[in-house]
């Protein structure tokens, strides 16, 4: 059969027709009709009146496959052309006419509060905040932005449908076979076992095939229906950034009641995320973001509410670190107002506030295990001489040195892991093992570290543990490959199985099927949103020295200092690869990668021309170290890795700048223009 | 109808351009990105080989560069100056640099094209040939606006020159959005020949703070002849008349506030330094 | 229009259009699937190939500008001592695999050029291809203390 070991548009289909997206050129509006010129033979138009139930369920089912009468952003789908040559479709694609009657759009945060346009709000408290801000010996309070962030994973979102004697399948560019496949069920109303969905080699994910692939898979299946022909969708780099999803934007307020020792007594945390035009993840993200409020520091008196606003803009979706990255950008910046105003040192003063094995956290959770933050952050000021390097360019006109301290909570938020029950399947054949599992590799390698957890807990060799192929005809729902989840959720499941298996030594053959339990002792109440919000964390400290250019506002990024707790690592060389790529990607997002809307709704860019990632030309000596502990419930200790590295950098080189520049910043990108406007205005 | 015309001669070019509309095409760098989602409207003329348009010769008074000549080889030319050489090793990548063409960056005449701020410093000429015609115009003069030059339809640039000056003092910042491979936000070029302390000779142009690149020589030429205390004693109202030429405009890359205040602080920078770079 | 090119070793003549851009005619009429399209706009490196030597953006070209040329994509050099090399240096450095030919063949001509490149020339040919896995630094590393041919 094929060989979706491929990336999908390398995988010969035999005989296919192309499909190319119509969008909405307006932010907000009516469709008043479409004129849709004469299609030459052999060429279809694909919409909403071709899908059974026209609604991408993620959590909820409130965006539309297809748009039906009104648009709500620039690049919402209205239909697809599909036919043979893709130049032909091009010029039906121009062809086609759409009026418009626009309406009303928000495109702000602001504008969003200031309507109330929002999509989900939540709050909680911890203590009493009223009473810690009545006996407050100071307050301060910030407010802090970030901006969009877009994938830029290299290989663009793409899928083919095909349809065969009633079963719909799908292949494409994934990270979550069964959210598409549960996506297809409910949009075209089949059954279970006519539906398959096969990921191909997927060229990066980073959280950006998450939940787009459900749109594209629903209309490529349709399509194939339709058609009665295999359907291949692959969007140029324009279209995917155009139509796909989004890092969220956000507005972070932090208020907090110091002692008179200056210590932190009591939180007041606004987290505003700009979350598009519809649901789809939001209120996960947003989550997220909430847990992470109190940062690594102990406070006894939080109150934090969350929203996310409705915005007439292409839905905001999960990218690495998934809220925590706004979050942490937000808590640590605050940190250093704080340590600005009141002339205290920044490494001291988070010392002391760092949180201790047993400590609660913001929802009334427990720090479990080896909470080893305190010890990283000294290990990491001597390693890269802070304190020195503090004074000396606290003095110096353009050089700054910054600290972050941040974590990750592994796996699924609050019950998430739970809700999901996460299934897999250990076989094993003579002197084979094979697993069976939902979660995919998209580069992250994390097969191969389920495959060494199987090696090492039945003491085979390697080569001798073999994968499934992601086919959802095969594989059994072991749940999405977010979240970091991937080696400390369900790699755990693949070791209980596999100690089965070396129970039953003497079996030939035998097959074993694992779910996900909650560990002992772990409590979440997801209304009130009390208790632990992940079972565990994996923690890091970033130490980053920037260079600033008087002459021109431009900030350089000289050294990134990471250590890393990932718990045990299963493959250290690996783990050393996410810290790598993630501290590159986190550079991004501190300085060079920028995105804005303008007043017609459209991103002010939409190619690589603009959009400027890192190149091998703009990274700094990069250093990174794993400072090892043993977890509690991952395979042989080992925590989660691949977001926790992108989460620290923007705080630690932000705060670097700060020094550098003498300017209190805390808004990324560190645009120069941006620093100029500071400088004007103080 | 041909859509990709490939002439085996300069001649055969001019001859073909006398007789039909077409667009020339050397890298084809701006062209392949400007045509991705529009069908082009003429055929293109494929002048990227011909070895008559690939040359960099110096005659003793010129360096003469044929417009189809890559960057690439601009680099690996030894007629080239070093601070030319410095310029387009900025200019995009590697790949693009072996197949981007020095006439493709004139004539497409972008605001922000790499080459033209040393160009304009050198009071290089560009040489228009027809298939019965041969001019040279001063670049200032060729350049017009954004992506117009005044080239007809049936000329073609053939070659760039300019005097080979001895200046000892030069100077190129160029800001883009990152290390590499980037377009430029603006861009500084600036050259001086200095003897005794004494300013004998300076060029200032700035690329992407106007419509057209941003030299004056009238502006210049008030520096001629002064040493640093002259200078000094100057340099707020030299300044002022540059900022009085620019023109940067807000887009995706960067604010016209950011340009001209950058812009004029490189300036500034040149003039308080020139004497001792 | 008629077109021949020497793609890796071997002539081929082809009746075309020659606008049709090369990575087009490598990928869909000659099966040549290494190139990849990433932005198709000559910015991510992915869709480079050797031409007479030298690299380029196959998604920036035409083929009828490429008549009579010598073309080189991954499967055309697998067999060579270099790119052995430098891929057994680069063992399981790449992770989402994307921009790895783009990345192997930049890296190709840069050692069939310059046996010892320092770090900053290994970088400089790089910089045309985008990874967003990687960070670059290991690729850079791992290259940079080539001693042996």
């Amino acid at each position: 059969m094929k060989d979706i070991r491929e990336y999908i548009d390398d995988i010969d289909f035999g005989e296919v027709l192309f499909g190319k997206t119509l969008y909405s050129t307006i932010p907000s509006g009516e469709i008043l009709s479409i004129e849709i010129p004469n299609l030459p033979d052999g060429y279809f138009i694909v919409d909403r009146r071709d899908v059974p139930l026209n609604r991408v369920k993620v959590i909820d089912d409130e965006q539309p496959v297809f748009a039906e009468r009104f648009v709500n952003y620039v690049g919402e789908p209205i239909l697809l052309v599909v036919g043979k040559d893709k130049e032909i479709l091009k010029e039906i694609i121009k062809e086609i006419k759409v009026h418009y009657r626009e309406r009303e759009k928000v495109l702000t945060i602001d504008e969003a509060i200031e309507r109330k346009r929002e999509i989900v709000r939540y709050e909680f408290r911890k203590g009493n905040v009223e009473d810690a801000f009545a006996s407050a010996f100071d307050i301060v309070e910030g407010v802090y932005e970030t901006g969009y962030q877009e994938h830029l994973y290299l290989e663009t979102n793409g899928m083919v449908g095909i349809y065969e004697n009633g079963k719909v399948s799908v292949f494409g560019s994934m990270q979550c076979p069964y959210y598409v496949k549960k996506a297809l069920v409910y949009a075209l109303k089949f059954p279970e076992d006519k539906v398959r969905v096969v990921q191909a080699k997927t060229g990066g994910g980073f959280g950006g095939k998450e939940d787009y692939p459900s749109l594209l898979a629903i209309q490529v299946a349709v399509a194939s229906i339709k058609c009665k022909k295999p359907v291949k969708v692959v969007y140029d780099r324009k279209e995917d950034f155009i139509m796909t999803t989004k890092r969220h934007p956000s507005k972070i307020i932090y208020r907090s009641a110091l002692d008179k020792n200056y210590r932190i007594v009591g939180m007041d945390v606004k987290i505003y995320l700009d979350g598009g035009a519809y649901t789809t993840l939001s209120p996960v993200v947003l989550q997220r973001a909430m847990f992470s409020a109190g940062g690594v520091y102990n406070i006894p008196n939080i109150k934090v509410e969350g929203v996310v606003l409705r915005t007439n803009k292409v839905p905001s979706g999960a990218m690495r670190g998934f809220g925590a990255p706004q979050n942490f950008f937000a808590i640590e910046m605050h940190i250093d107002d704080i340590v600005l105003k009141h002339n205290l040192n920044p490494y001291y003063y988070r010392r002391l506030m760092m949180i201790k094995t047993n400590d609660k956290t913001v929802t009334g959770g427990t720090y479990r295990g080896e909470i080893k933050i305190i010890d990283m952050l000294d290990n990491a000021v001597k390693k890269t001489d802070f304190i020195k390097k503090y004074e000396r360019y606290k003095k110096s006109k353009n050089k700054g040195i910054g600290i972050s301290c941040f974590f990750h909570g592994c796996g699924f938020t609050g019950s998430g892991e739970v809700l999901l029950k996460s299934t897999i399947k250990v076989k094993k054949i003579k002197d084979k093992i094979i697993i069976y599992m939902s979660n995919v590799d998209m580069g992250q390698k994390s097969p191969d570290g389920i495959r060494r957890i199987a090696a090492m807990a039945l003491k085979i060799p390697l080569k001798n543990v073999i994968i499934e192929k992601p086919d959802t005809d095969i594989v059994p729902d072991s749940g999405p490959t977010v979240a970091s989840r991937t080696l400390s959720i369900v790699g755990r499941l693949v070791k209980e199985a596999c100690e089965e298996i070396k129970k039953n030594k003497d079996k030939d053959e035998i097959e074993i099927i694992r779910r996900f339990t909650l560990p002992e002792g772990l409590v979440w109440d997801g209304e009130r949103f009390y208790g632990d919000a992940y079972g565990e964390y994996s923690f890091g400290i970033n130490i980053a020295e920037v260079e600033y250019d008087n002459l021109t506002d431009e900030i350089k990024v000289l050294k990134i200092y990471g250590l890393y707790d990932v718990g045990n690592p299963v493959n250290e060389k690996y783990v050393h690869q996410q810290l790598l790529g993630g501290i590159v990607q986190g550079l991004g997002y501190a300085i060079f990668e920028s995105l804005e809307i303008d007043s017609n709704g459209n991103f002010n860019k939409n190619s690589l021309t603009d959009y400027a990632i890192p190149t091998s030309l703009d990274i700094p000596e990069i250093r990174t170290e794993i400072y090892k502990t043993k977890g509690l419930f991952g395979p042989f200790g080992a925590k989660c890795c691949g977001e926790l590295p992108f989460v620290g950098v923007a705080p630690a080189v932000c705060s670097a700048a700060r020094i550098a520049t003498g300017k209190k910043i805390s808004k990324i990108p560190i645009k120069p223009e941006y620093l100029k406007r500071i400088k004007d205005e103080s | 109808m041909e859509e990709f015309i490939i002439p085996k001669s300069l001649n055969e070019a001019l001859r073909i351009m006398s007789e039909m509309d077409v667009e020339p095409f050397a890298g084809g760098t701006d062209i392949m990105v400007k045509y991705r989602y529009d069908k082009p409207a003429k055929p293109f003329l494929f002048i990227g080989d011909l070895k008559e348009l690939r040359y960099v010769k110096d005659d003793g008074e010129y360096i003469r560069i044929g417009s189809s000549t890559t960057y690439s080889e601009l680099l690996e030319n030894r007629n080239i100056d070093k601070i030319f050489k410095e310029i387009i090793k900025k200019i995009a990548s590697p790949s693009i640099r072996n197949r981007g063409t020095i006439g493709g960056n004139i004539c497409n005449a972008s605001p922000a094209a790499d080459t033209l701020p040393f160009l304009y410093g050198m009071d290089c000429e560009v040489q228009i040939v027809s298939i019965n015609n041969s001019r040279f115009i001063p670049i200032k003069d060729f350049i017009i606006s954004p992506k117009r030059t005044l080239i007809l339809k049936n000329e073609l640039l053939k070659e760039i020159r300019y005097k080979k000056e001895k200046f000892n003092k030069y100077f190129y910042r160029k800001i883009g959005l990152r290390n590499a491979n980037s377009l430029s936000k603006l861009s500084f070029f600036g050259c001086a020949r200095i003897k005794k302390n004494i300013i004998e000779d300076i060029r200032i142009s700035m690329g992407a703070v106007s419509p057209v690149v941003a030299r004056e020589r009238e502006i210049e030429k008030m520096l001629l002849g002064l040493d640093k205390k002259g200078l000094n004693s100057i340099k707020e109202e030299i300044i002022k008349r540059y900022e009085d030429i620019i023109h940067p405009i807000d887009d995706q890359r960067s604010t016209a506030e950011y340009r001209r205040e950058i812009v004029l602080r490189i300036l500034n920078y040149f003039l308080e330094n020139i004497y001792i770079i | 229009m008629k077109v021949k090119i020497f793609l890796n070793g071997e002539k081929i003549e082809m009746e075309i259009n020659p606008l049709k851009r090369l990575i087009d005619v490598l990928r869909e009429d000659l099966n040549i699937k290494s190139v990849k399209e990433g932005c198709g706009e000559g910015e991510c490196g992915s869709c480079m190939v050797i031409i007479n030597e030298k690299v380029y953006n196959s998604c920036l070209i035409p083929v009828g500008s490429v008549n009579n040329k010598k073309i080189l994509t991954i499967e055309g050099i697998e067999n060579k001592k270099i790119l052995k090399e430098i891929k057994r240096r680069l063992k399981d450095e790449f992770q989402c695999g994307f921009c790895e030919n783009g990345m192997l063949i930049s890296l190709y001509a840069l050692f069939k050029k310059k046996r010892k490149p320092n770090k900053e020339e290994i970088k400089e040919a790089i910089s045309g291809n985008l990874c967003r896995c990687t960070g670059y630094q290991n690729i850079v590393n791992k290259l940079k203390i080539w001693k042996n041919s």
